[in-house]
């Protein structure tokens, strides 16, 4: 614990410092076609993006730079109080998992930020993207970490997944978001003990196999998210609009877990999220940062060995659920060709990263001592591609999930026409 | 690029991803902050090829052969011709020596951590003798070996119907205090001795240490040497974090591994690293099978239900699995450390099976801020009934309790 509240001093301290770093200034200014990306905006100017030039209607003023600090300056205090709570009051909190996530919530806000300068700084922060990357509307995605252990497999995860859109009106929507999963063939691992080893094995290793597993799985879900008037208050700081989510949510995994030699068990571990609400903050055009957090129950469920009916179990409270996301849209196709002629396809990428305060999926961030107390670290990079003047796009993302170890996954894509479109 | 080399192309993508050709055994290069690489040393120090070729081996205390060997204890030579063995925790054990051929030969044997009350029986099978008692939890004695013949080292203890174990976790920063909680566990083992239900065993669930250091366990060796009783031991996250030196395995052995001592089954998990071993989450139904005793406990460092207490495992897929394990067992109570506090979580349903669980971090590590509440749970065993109390033994300085019972787990009577 101490360790923990050592690290989230140290992470904090330095984002509270680079927060109020001056950067560079650069133009505040109304993008143009000439010129669609004037620079990071200055600290303390607002910077009026246009989401198109051609529009009539322009985009509200964001000030991207204090609105950074100000999640920087609220992660650090949430995070470094968090820690020294934790340190201060131990265990004697006994419901410490609060804390827990401030600790992990707030150290993605603050890295999130200070790359969010930074890539202001390199790629602008405005205008906001018209086709930026949102999540697909039916994709497949593939992931593993693999296994180095002689005798061992580790197959990658397949996955489904949809996520169409409803638009209420211009400011509220809903998306249905699911995928269906599965491991690609059995996971095994072997017994390392020295006197079961076999001399007499060839090819796969001495050391048995021990333990199997397949699994299957799904999750499904509805994203709500409402946009605020912007700005909420008359003489605003002008910060970056906002909007309230609400994304009630279940995943379920069923797996099949071979006992070495005394039989397969089938396990299932089902997750509630009924009451799992966020907010997404615009901290600029191109830029978001997004929390969710709720009360989790799990449901667990198993066969008698060998046996296929299952005892079923009722929800028991589980640690609490919290997601932290800062994306970062990026423009790859923003600048006419050099010929002047215009490109077949408009190219658009979002890095995101991502901190979900949940171990659910067998994978927690530890480092020295702290063990057991975060969930995994998200990196992804992701492409939209949509040729000229087509209804239906592409999209490619990759990414690492860290956490005891690590593992790769990539997807692929289609964006459809929304099942109903956001007004104009 | 035609087409059809696409899926061929993401085929191979995916069966890269399941298959490397840089693979090798698990623990070639070993990493001990990987629980399968401490499975492995845990059995590599249970037993012992002595420097005059005397194979030392922990065997299942049922064990009538030596083709194998289990990790039931610790086997050092501490000097040529003298060997020191640590039995992992109460109850019956086994360990078989062979010698290396038909000259007689000797061996001077240590057997620590095992009950004054224990029968101990040395000798090839058949012409056992018993070693006698000095009243500590050593036994100092020499192998003779005649022949050929393997020498084998036998334990049972005889219970009376009414026993007691103790429970606790988490010493850490601060073995003061934890000297002054095994003082009481002195104090309690001779009254509970003259009462007729007699103090078994102490079980510590983790966290012996701070930092993983040498110093620190063998600074531990001689305070677990005053306990006038066995000490079962499994280590925690704070025990297993250096990953180049198994300096835990090293001092005390196993931290997976399972004993019975009178009417009361216990199966003692390695969660160090936030889970346990897939190897040993195989095992579990062989760990958990309580054979002919009336009691089960599962023990192990982290709690596999942590609540919103924030300290879990790291793997809560396979805490839920090792839930289900202990449910399908019948498992009575689920013991941990790991959150510095007294909790009990006495309806946690799993299948439909109520599972129970005390987390009993309170053997000296730090609390935070307040008066910390430090101690042990007593389990008192009296024939089906098992009850469980907390004593609590308060820092220096404070007179009386600083904490109250829990809403389901009272304080132990004075």
């Amino acid at each position: 614990m101490r360790t923990l509240a050592q690290f989230g001093v140290s992470i904090a301290l330095p984002l509270v410092t680079l927060a109020f770093a001056v950067p560079v200034h650069a133009r505040p200014g109304v993008p143009t076609p000439e010129d669609p990306t004037p620079g990071a905006c200055g600290r303390n100017v607002a910077m009026c993006c246009a989401a198109n030039p051609d529009a009539t209607a322009g985009e509200p003023c964001v000030r991207p730079g204090p609105a950074r600090a100000l999640l920087l300056s609220l992660s650090a205090i949430a995070g470094a109080g968090a820690a020294g709570i934790l340190f201060a009051l131990g265990d004697r909190l006994a419901n410490g998992d609060p804390a827990t996530l401030l600790v992990g919530g707030g150290a993605l806000a603050g890295a999130g930020a200070v790359v969010g300068i930074l890539a202001g700084r390199l790629l602008g922060d405005g205008p906001a993207l018209e086709d930026r990357v949102r999540r697909e509307s039916v994709g497949l995605g593939l992931s593993g970490g693999g296994t180095r252990v002689l005798g061992e497999s580790s197959p990658p995860l397949l996955s489904a997944r949809f996520g169409p859109t409803w638009w209420f009106d211009q400011r509220s929507r809903v998306r249905l978001i699911g995928e269906i999963s599965g491991l690609l063939g059995a996971e095994r691992h072997v017994d390392p003990r020295p006197q079961l080893a076999d001399a007499a094995a060839a090819g796969n290793g001495s050391q048995p196999s021990a333990f199997s597993r397949r699994r299957m799985g799904f999750a499904l879900g509805l994203d709500l998210a409402v946009s605020l008037p912007y700005p909420v208050a008359r003489r605003s700081a002008r910060l970056g609009r906002a909007e309230l989510r609400y994304r009630p949510e279940v995943q379920f995994r069923r797996e099949w877990l071979g006992l070495g030699d005394s039989g397969m068990r089938i396990v299932e571990h089902t997750m509630v999220l009924p009451l799992l609400v966020g907010a997404r903050w615009h901290v600029s055009p191109r830029q978001r940062f997004t929390f969710y957090v709720g009360p989790r129950f799990d449901i667990v469920s198993y066969s008698a060995l060998d046996g296929r009916r299952l005892s079923r179990g009722k929800p028991i409270i589980a640690p609490l659920y919290g997601e932290a996301w800062y994306d970062i849209d990026v423009a790859l196709t923003e600048h006419p060709r050099k010929a002047g002629g215009q490109r077949r396809a408009k190219t658009t990428g979002m890095l995101s990263l991502g901190y979900v305060h949940s171990r659910f999926g067998g994978r927690g961030f530890n480092f020295g001592p702290v063990i057991g107390f975060l969930g995994p670290i998200h990196a992804e990079w992701t492409v939209r591609v949509r040729p000229r003047g087509a209804k239906v796009a592409a999209q490619f993302g990759t990414g690492v999930v860290i956490g005891n170890g690590f593992a790769v996954n990539a997807t692929v894509g289609a964006v459809l026409p929304d099942l109903r479109r956001r007004p104009r | 690029m035609k087409w059809v080399s696409v899926p061929r192309l993401l085929l191979s993508a995916a069966a890269g991803m399941s298959t490397h050709a840089c693979v090798q055994p698990e623990c070639a290069s070993p990493d001990y902050g990987n629980p399968e690489c401490r499975v492995l040393i845990e059995n590599e120090l249970a037993r012992l090829l002595t420097g005059a070729g005397v194979e030392i081996r922990f065997q299942d205390p049922a064990a009538q052969g030596v083709g194998s060997w289990v990790a039931g204890g610790l086997v050092r030579e501490v000097a040529p011709g003298e060997v020191a063995l640590r039995v992992a925790g109460p109850g019956a054990f086994a360990v078989s020596l062979v010698p290396a051929g038909d000259a007689p030969s000797s061996l001077a044997v240590t057997l620590d951590n095992v009950d004054p009350a224990a029968v101990v029986t040395v000798g090839p099978a058949g012409d056992e003798v018993e070693v006698s008692s000095p009243g500590t939890t050593r036994r100092a004695f020499e192998v003779a070996f005649d022949d050929a013949r393997t020498v084998w080292i036998r334990s049972s203890r005889p219970c009376p119907p009414r026993f007691r174990l103790a429970v606790t976790a988490d010493i850490q920063t601060n073995p003061w205090q934890f000297e002054r909680i095994v003082e009481r566990l002195i104090v309690e083992a001779a009254q509970a001795e003259a009462e007729g239900e007699p103090l078994v065993g102490l079980i510590i669930a983790g966290d012996l240490s701070e930092s993983s250091r040498e110093d620190e366990f063998e600074a531990l060796a001689p305070i677990f040497g005053r306990v006038p009783f066995p000490v079962a031991l499994t280590p925690g996250n704070h025990d297993i974090y250096r990953p180049l030196h198994p300096a835990y395995n090293r001092n005390f052995g196993p931290g997976n591994y399972a004993f019975a001592v009178c009417d009361v089954h216990v199966a003692m998990l390695d969660s160090g690293s936030g889970t346990i071993a897939r190897s040993v989450q195989a095992r579990l139904p062989e760990l958990l099978d309580r054979g002919g005793a009336g009691h089960l406990l599962a023990v192990m460092h982290h709690p596999p239900y942590p609540g919103i207490t924030g300290s879990g495992w790291s793997r809560e897929d396979m805490a839920a699995q090792a839930l289900v394990e202990f449910a399908a067992a019948d498992v009575d109570l689920v013991l941990a450390g790991h959150n510095h506090a007294l909790h009990d979580f006495p309806d946690i349903d799993i299948g439909g099976r109520q599972l129970r669980e005390i987390v009993v971090g309170t053997a000296g590590a730090n609390q935070g801020v307040g008066v910390p509440r430090y101690g042990y749970l007593r389990l008192a065993f009296d024939g089906e009934a098992m009850t469980p109390c907390f004593v609590e033994v308060t820092p220096p300085g404070l007179d009386g309790p600083a904490g109250d019972p829990l809403r389901s787990l009272d304080y132990c009577a004075p």
